[in-house]
């Protein structure tokens, strides 16, 4: 009588047990490694109705983030500028830095009828993820710690996952993310001569009396 | 022919006073009834798949499968539209889906219950009926398991209730009685359905011996892993089921104990009792031994099983109905009277109002009336011996037992400290369709079931029938004494006729068998001697003048494990003990470094104002992930030490070699023996008595 399987059908099938594991691993890290913000968040950068270049403003002629991002200081919210803050320089009446620029028309446009440019949002938290600008860096955090070196942008892009992992990472350990309050908005800051990043983190953390919660509710309220 | 050979007698013929240090007082009732030997019973079960099914079959099916339908209906609108779309509302937040959540898993308690804990104690009698029950064990948690996936609202999110790393880094509160219960139920359904698995390997195994189409071939071919009834798989086997018995024995008692859990940790009146573990697990077991009658009986009936799942199986599971019922019943009472003795007013006043003045006590006092009242019939012997009537009075218990969950989930919520919150819960029509398609999911799946896989378990049905454990008796004596039945039982059995001894013969083989056979591709150099023998005497006799004749390597084939048969061919018991202590001993080291480092360091948060690493909330998850692993590394272990699997074996091309998985009882001694020639090797086999003997090319 006919044996029903064929003499090779054994190392078929570990061959094939072996193939499987093999997909499953790589499908989990692969999901891993594709399917999380750190891979379909971090790098988003869309081009803008206006080529704004950060690395030009901030980093070569020196502008404070504050001087555009007028309420981060006060308010939970970060503000994009108006068209009225960029007419300070590109008004043709005015400054006229690049008074006539086509690149530039969006914004007069803007300032003329009162309706804003419609940037594209880069960084965008959940409705249900409450986040105040003004408790973080009025503690020392940096703008550099959520958006990356932004003077260096001449496109700004997405550098950080802004998941609540990365949240957590940081409110656990704040101290290695703290500076001095006044050095939050300069974003080439290093830490003087003798100290080290976390040394500095923790005599701020003390002084301000930093304490990060931990709670569900501080974020999710 | 002698019997003492086998340690457990479940025949006897006339008194004998040699059986064990006392003489049975009456004759033995066997197990099985009837004539039936090995191969009878391969046809009686294995040929309810083969051939079609009987006429009722499909419109039962068309019926069940148009519930399930309901039922996914049912959830696809809850999950395309919310939860809202169930009546569950503020003050009764859980309703039909907790209560039939704990409903299923409570069905599923029986399977476990008669597959482990009777195997344990030794109640032989369950092999008639243990695979039906761990089915309806597996098909019921299924049918629980849908609750927590769609209850969740957004069900795309039930993966957060496993410990997976994920982007919010976030875990499972390790201290929650709900978390405890995901793994409960979880370790409990995949332990049963290993356990399921591992006590089907053989019966596949028949199935695929039997198949005469090449579809079920391959099919069962590959279900089965190339299991041929090995002595050497079988000595692994047989512990590898003990372990799994022995694992899932206390699992079984902590599932419905967890699942209390849910509502004994809470502080709702009417749930916050330390009498609900036991109390639920003899709820369990209860309503799990009448769901296994509601589907028995009927199938006993139709597919005329009643030779193996006879009158005395439907009497003693009776009988734990009983037991089990009056438990729940005493558990009922118990829980009033504490709720007046205990002096607390909220207490005292759910109760009121669950038993006396509220708005569900026809739900309390049908519960009452099924599970205590109802089942005391049962300590009438006509009432436990006469199907129908044990149908109806079962049904009343499946009644009550969902009327248990409903009034202890609806009720206390309903009605709890603030008259302010006081309310009534009214189910929607989604609601009914959800539970109706449960229904229909289960039913469906156990059609499926008697259609497609063996509902008896043959290989251990084998192991207990007369035939097996062979007994002297002079045919007009059967179980009478002084030519009289003692008892309406043995008339009973009597009528279905005496045993019939086991053959003396070896069948004839279906076709000739050369002396030496030929496989295609083969080696050219032969792989061993193989040798058929008429029955387990035989062949125990067989192997043990082999092992005098100085061979070493050989190997007994037998349809069910043979006692003895281990030592005859010179191996020892089985180590496979100590790959499930290491598996044990590794899901405990995997619960406590997952829950401490996790709640206590990672992400540690206060829960309930304990110390972060109070161990105490830890441990039904340290239990839960030793009993999981420890059923993983027994299922692999059996796996790897058999080597299977193995679908392709040289013995195959014998032509009776697949008699091994039905009636035949082979000898194998491999060509690697030192002693080994293949001419005076087959002539000491035939010397023994062997048939059809042959040298098969490797």
């Amino acid at each position: 009588m006919a044996a029903i399987f064929s003499r090779s059908i054994d190392a078929q099938v570990r061959q094939t047990a072996v193939g499987l594991v093999v997909a499953v691993g790589l499908f989990v890290v692969g999901w891993y490694y594709y399917a999380l913000p750190s891979y379909t968040r971090v790098g988003y950068q869309p081009e803008q109705p206006v080529p704004f270049s950060h690395e030009q403003h901030v980093g070569q002629l020196g502008l404070d983030c504050t001087y555009c991002h007028t309420h981060v200081f006060e308010s939970p919210h970060s503000n994009v500028p108006t068209a009225q803050t960029c007419m300070n320089c590109h008004n043709p009446k005015k400054a006229n830095v690049k008074g006539t620029s086509s690149l530039l028309a969006p914004v007069r446009a803007s300032f003329d009828t009162g309706r804003p440019v419609e940037w594209k949002r880069v960084h965008k938290l959940p409705d249900y993820a409450y986040f105040n600008h003004a408790v973080h860096v009025n503690k020392g955090v940096s703008c550099i710690s959520c958006h990356g070196p932004v003077n260096e942008m001449k496109v700004v892009r997405h550098d950080q996952p802004l998941t609540m992992g990365w949240c957590l990472k940081c409110h656990n350990e704040s101290e290695k993310s703290l500076r001095p309050v006044s050095e939050v908005t300069n974003l080439t800051w290093v830490p003087t001569a003798g100290q080290t990043r976390e040394e500095i983190g923790k005599a701020i953390k003390k002084d301000l009396q930093v304490n990060p919660p931990m709670n569900c509710q501080s974020c999710h309220r | 022919m002698t019997a003492k050979a086998h340690e457990t007698h479940e025949v006897a013929g006339a008194n004998e006073p040699s059986h064990g240090r006392f003489a049975d007082p009456l004759p033995r009732i066997p197990l099985v009834w009837g004539p039936t030997d090995f191969d009878q019973l391969s046809d009686q079960i294995a040929g309810i798949t083969e051939q079609p099914q009987p006429n009722w079959w499909w419109p039962a099916l068309l019926v069940t499968s148009a519930l399930l339908l309901g039922g996914v209906l049912a959830a696809s609108y809850l999950i395309s539209t919310g939860v809202g779309v169930w009546g569950s509302n503020n003050p009764v937040n859980w309703a039909f889906d907790i209560t039939n959540f704990v409903f299923w898993i409570g069905i599923g308690h029986a399977g476990t219950l008669i597959s482990a804990i009777l195997f344990l104690f030794r109640q032989k009698w369950r092999t008639s009926i243990n695979r039906f029950s761990e089915a309806m064990t597996i098909f019921a948690v299924i049918c629980a398991m849908v609750y927590p996936g769609i209850h969740v609202g957004r069900f795309w999110y039930a993966w957060f209730m496993f410990p997976l790393p994920n982007a919010n880094h976030i875990w499972p509160n390790f201290r929650s009685a709900l978390l405890w219960d995901l793994f409960a139920v979880s370790t409990y359904f995949t332990v049963s359905l290993i356990f399921w698995y591992v006590g089907l390997i053989p019966d596949l195994a028949t199935l695929r011996d039997r198949a005469r189409s090449r579809t079920r071939q391959v099919i069962f071919g590959f279900l089965a892993l190339g299991w041929r009834g090995s002595t050497r798989h079988w000595r692994h086997y047989e512990v590898a089921y003990l372990m799994l018995a022995g694992l899932s024995t206390p699992l079984v008692l902590s599932v419905h104990s967890v699942v209390s859990f849910d509502f004994a940790t809470s502080v709702i009146p009417g749930w916050h009792t330390t009498i609900f573990p036991p109390y639920f697990v003899a709820g369990a077991i209860f309503g799990g031994f009448a769901m296994v009658l509601q589907c028995m009986i009927p199938a006993r009936a139709v597919y005329g099983l009643s030779n193996l799942v006879t009158i005395r199986h439907i009497d003693v599971m009776c009988k734990f109905i009983l037991a089990t019922g009056s438990l729940v019943g005493y558990a009922y009472c118990m829980e009033l009277f504490i709720a007046w003795y205990s002096g607390n007013p909220y207490e005292w006043q759910t109760f009121q109002d669950r038993a006396f003045t509220g708005d569900y006590t026809w739900a309390y006092w049908t519960m009452m009336t099924c599970n205590l009242i109802i089942p005391q019939v049962f300590w009438i012997r006509w009432c436990r011996q006469t199907p129908w009537f044990v149908l109806l009075v079962v049904t009343c218990v499946n009644v009550g037992m969902w009327y248990e969950r409903f009034v202890i989930i609806v009720q206390s919520t309903s009605h709890d400290f603030l008259p302010g919150s006081w309310g009534q819960f009214y189910p929607t029509w989604v609601d009914w369709l959800q539970m109706v398609g449960d229904f229909g999911l289960f039913f469906t799946l156990t059609l499926l079931f008697v259609r497609f896989l063996p509902m008896i378990a043959i290989a251990e049905v084998k192991g207990v029938l007369p035939a097996a454990n062979p007994d002297p008796f002079m045919e007009s004596e059967y179980l009478k004494v002084n030519g009289q039945y003692p008892t309406a039982d043995h008339e009973r059995a009597a009528a279905f006729g005496a045993p019939r001894p086991a053959r003396t013969e070896v069948p004839e083989s279906p076709e000739p068998v050369p002396s030496f056979l030929a496989a295609p591709g083969g080696t050219g150099k032969p792989w061993g001697a193989i040798a058929e023998f008429a029955n387990p005497h035989d062949l125990l006799v067989a192997a043990r003048r082999t092992r005098e004749a100085g061979y070493q390597r050989l190997d007994a084939w037998t349809p069910y494990p043979v006692h003895g048969m281990i030592t005859a061919i010179g191996r020892s018991r089985s180590r496979l003990p100590l790959f499930t202590l290491a598996g044990g001993l590794t899901g405990l080291a995997v619960a406590a470094t997952m829950q401490f480092y996790l709640s206590a360091y990672y992400y540690p948060i206060i829960v309930g104002g304990k110390e972060f690493r109070s161990w105490e909330a830890f441990v039904p998850i340290f239990f839960e992930l030793t009993v999981l692993f420890a059923a993983f590394f027994t299922l692999f272990s059996l796996i790897g030490l058999c080597g299977l699997p193995r679908l392709f074996h040289p013995v195959d091309h014998h032509p009776t070699f697949r008699r091994s998985s039905l009636g035949g009882f082979l000898l194998t001694v491999e060509a690697a023996d030192p002693q080994f020639d293949p001419d005076r090797t087959r002539g000491f086999l035939e010397s023994l008595g062997g048939k059809h003997v042959a040298v098969v090319e490797g």
